[in-house]
């Protein structure tokens, strides 16, 4: 389910790229909870509790997630509580995030609000991830 | 012995100086590095007013709730909550809508509770409609109960049901992954 299967794609092609279907949009007054799966793009200006697994995520300024993102890029601009699985990461400054991005190639802006650990895993962890690790204390 | 004592005799000056680098820009002002081979553009832009989309790449198992309008074209187990829900072409809903105004061309699997509810013809409605004011197109395929009983029901509950705080949202999810994961 998780596993970013097209090994070709996988972190170093930009991932819009491979994104042929129209993007989703969770506007600000959009609350989900739930499980969230999505073959494209998604930007969360609401609330979402649950897990997403996306090609690409974005968190707008303004947004909010709490739980797990699995995805192939990673851009978060707003709230985070919780895990990121994603070969490339970025971190907006307007970021406030709490939790743990594991990551093959991270950007972190100047400004940005981050408490947590951002380990850097190889290309390989990420194609194979077929079931999230456990989380630790 | 030196190696282990590293630079802690002289911490007052090494220190105010690394700080006073970061905190001059430098002239040229590079540019950020980058994860990926994209600008960093502001995300948030696109749209900041639209109402929501959820496309057909998209399948969510869960609860949606709006103050905005939704246009659904993906797959959504669970109930719906909108202001103006419209459900596209080949959508599924497998759970209740509620909304003001409901547009239904895709399939629901459930119910419909609104004060407008409009089927049009490649509608596949499964289920009860609760309305006030329906419109039905040739085609739509009905296979249920319609009644005008939007409102004057007992419950009688707003369509827009209103938010629970953030935390009891959160707390309830049925995703025990969500708690505790540092």
């Amino acid at each position: 389910m998780f596993a970013l299967s097209r090994r070709s794609d996988a972190g170093i092609a930009p991932a819009r790229g491979g994104i042929d279907l129209p993007p989703s949009y969770f506007g600000a007054g959009l609350r989900v909870r739930g499980v969230l799966e999505i073959e494209g793009e998604l930007t969360i200006q609401g609330f979402v509790a649950g897990r997403i697994a996306a090609l690409k995520l974005i968190i707008a300024a303004g947004g909010r997630v709490e739980g797990d993102i699995v995805a192939r890029e990673v851009v978060i601009a707003g709230n985070l509580n919780g895990r990121v699985f994603a070969p490339s990461v970025t971190v907006e400054e307007s970021a406030h995030i709490e939790g743990r991005i594991f990551h093959n190639a991270i950007t972190v802006a100047r400004g940005a609000h981050f408490d947590g650990r951002m380990p850097w895993r190889p290309i390989v962890f990420f194609e194979t991830l077929d079931q999230l690790p456990e989380t630790q204390p | 012995m030196t190696i282990f004592n590293r630079n802690d005799n002289k911490p007052a000056d090494s220190k105010p100086s690394a700080i006073d680098a970061l905190q001059t820009p430098k002239p040229a002002d590079q540019p950020r590095p980058q994860a990926t081979a994209q600008p960093l553009s502001p995300p948030a832009k696109t749209g900041a007013s639209m109402a929501s989309v959820i496309s057909k790449a998209l399948k969510i198992t869960g609860q949606l709730e709006s103050t905005e309008d939704i246009q659904i074209d993906g797959e959504i187990d669970g109930d719906v909550r909108g202001v103006g829900v419209k459900i596209g072409n080949n959508a599924k809903v497998k759970g209740t809508v509620y909304g003001d105004e409901v547009e239904l061309a895709g399939t629901i699997d459930g119910r419909i509770e609104a004060k407008k509810v409009i089927l049009t013809g490649t509608a596949r409605m499964s289920g009860d409609v609760s309305h006030q004011d329906i419109k039905i197109e040739s085609g739509a395929f009905i296979d249920g109960n319609l009644k005008p009983d939007f409102g004057k029901t007992t419950g009688s509950k707003p369509a827009v049901a209103p938010f629970k705080p953030v935390a009891a949202v959160a707390s309830s999810t049925p995703d025990k992954s969500a708690d505790a994961r540092h």
